[in-house]
């Protein structure tokens, strides 16, 4: 593949007319540029270029290892890049102006453009000392500044929207797997985020419970105007969320395109080879 | 041999200075749980110099004995101006000293939360004040509690180093009234029994304690 990755996308958003015009014309909420990361020798992403439009469902797909995870954490700022930027909604994220020159982001930056961006993880991450009621609210409370009550009622309204409104007094402890991400979830959400992350939400998940969670994510896809960057191995749930699969291996975007173009036709041998393997099962 | 009436004698005596013990005690753990928290903090700083001065001031505390802290703190000090009642030279002394004990405490309770406590604290945005607030150290605290509670009785059976620097807790107590009378068993068995009987009883608190913090 030699082929810039961004020719072939953008040349496919003209061909097809709608929900791609938009992209086009509005600025991006996120955009990698030239992002490359490695630690040591080992270089885990190299030179990628991407844009996500306000509002689009992007997908995540690829083989262990390919890089996914970090692409999420240096746009959470869990991580820093080795080189490149990251604008977010026309902000620079690691970097900013001081005198005209552009300079590694402090703290303070840091923490202004973070408040974009909301993540849930693979292995939940709840708060095991605080009541779920409590979970949801300490970041409203604290981080925006809002009073108990706006905070409080904020949170029941999130937690009510992943269905355990009755679970408010229990603890982290006392829910099952799937409760737990469904917590997270609304933990994430009530800070309001213009993009929102979900790195394998279900991949820790006894697969009974898989389903609860991929149904609270459809339903707060499906509002619309929060965009997502979703890592998944649940191929029929990329395809029923997302606007956009991106197809990653070894730290490099190899495909992407519409879940139709991605699943039915395939273009490059890997990602083929990649999809085979969930065909079978 | 024993004098039941000399004991009862010289009893309210030393358990008058055991309110002086008990509270030296009380007061340098005080200043042993903050300092030692200021000390993990620095230690962890990304500020360089201030996290080398935490781990100098460590190891230095650490590798001289207390007597040799106490006698600096209440002899040397007041030669540069500083003169510090017995009472406070020993609670800085005793607080100082054991601080770097429980700044590992601390280091331990902390480095026992997950890393994915810190990351789901920054995606929420929490600045680094609010998070070891509200995320990191009432987590990290809670189980090292127990820890604490047997430095505590630890540094009550340190007390009577302070009889050193002049202070008139128990030991320093059972002293004069033995070279008073010449009778130096009764005082001491009591200073002993007292000793025995309060760092027992406090050690099965702090057992019964750990027992319910693993229950949680
Ligand atoms: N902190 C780190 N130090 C060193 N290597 C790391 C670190 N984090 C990730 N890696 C390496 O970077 C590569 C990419 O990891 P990453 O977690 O982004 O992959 P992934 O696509 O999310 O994989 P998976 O599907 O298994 O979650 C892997 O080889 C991993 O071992
Ligand atoms: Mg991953």
């Amino acid at each position: 593949m030699s082929v810039p990755l961004k020719v072939i996308y953008n040349e496919e958003s003209t061909k097809s007319i709608g929900n791609d015009l938009r992209k086009v014309a509005v600025q991006p909420i996120v955009n990698y540029s030239n992002i490359s990361k490695s630690y040591g020798d080992l270089q885990v992403l190299r030179n990628i270029d991407l844009d996500i439009a306000p509002g689009e469902k992007v997908a995540l797909i690829g083989p262990s290892g390919s890089g996914k995870t970090t692409l999420a954490r240096l746009l959470m700022t869990l991580e820093e890049p080795t080189s490149g930027t990251i604008e977010v909604d026309g902000e620079m994220l690691w970097h900013q102006k001081t005198n005209g020159k552009l300079v590694k982001a402090n703290e303070k930056h840091l923490h202004k453009v973070r408040g974009n961006i909301g993540m849930v993880f693979q292995h939940f991450n709840l708060f095991p000392h605080m009541t779920i009621l409590r979970n949801v609210m300490e970041a409203p409370r604290n981080v925006l500044g809002l009073s108990k009550e706006e905070a409080m009622e904020r949170a029941v309204t999130m937690l009510k929207q992943v269905g355990l409104a009755n679970k408010i007094d229990a603890y982290p402890a006392q829910l099952s797997g799937g409760q737990k991400q469904r917590v997270a979830i609304a933990r994430a959400l009530v800070m309001r985020p213009k993009v929102m992350i979900f790195d394998e939400p279900t991949s820790a998940l006894d697969p009974e419970l898989v389903g609860e969670v991929l149904e609270v994510i459809k339903a707060i896809a499906a509002e619309g105007e929060m965009a997502m960057l979703l890592i998944t191995h649940e191929m029929d749930f990329a395809r029923d969320v997302a606007d956009r699969i991106l197809f990653f291996d070894q730290g490099r975007i190899i495909e992407q395109g519409s879940p139709k173009r991605i699943f039915n036709n395939p273009e490059s041998e890997r990602l083929q080879t990649f999809l085979s393997r969930f065909n079978r099962h | 041999m024993w004098n039941w009436d000399y004991t009862l004698l010289i009893l309210p005596q030393i358990l008058e200075a055991l309110k002086i013990t008990v509270s030296a005690t009380f007061v340098a753990f005080a200043v042993a749980l903050v300092v030692g928290l200021i000390l993990t903090l620095a230690r962890r700083s990304d500020f360089k110099p201030l996290s080398l001065f935490a781990q100098g001031f460590i190891e230095f505390v650490r590798s001289t004995p207390l007597l040799v802290q106490l006698y600096f703190i209440f002899y040397v000090l007041p030669e540069h101006g500083l003169s510090l009642s017995p009472f406070i030279a020993g609670v800085m002394g005793l607080g100082l000293h054991y601080s770097t004990y429980l700044s590992e405490v601390y280091r331990g309770g902390i480095e026992s939360i997950p890393p994915g406590q810190w990351e789901a604290a920054k995606a929420l945005n929490f600045t680094p004040l609010e998070t070891w607030r509200k995320i990191i150290l009432p987590q990290s605290i809670p189980p090292v509690i127990p820890v604490m509670g047997n430095y505590l009785i630890t540094m009550f059976k340190e007390t009577p180093v302070l009889s050193a620097i002049t202070l008139v807790e128990i030991m320093q107590t059972a002293k004069m009234l033995g070279s008073h009378s010449f009778r130096y068993l009764e005082a001491f068995t009591i200073v002993g029994v007292l000793f025995l009987v309060l760092s027992y009883s406090s050690s099965l608190m702090v057992r019964r304690l750990e027992v319910r913090l693993n229950l949680r």
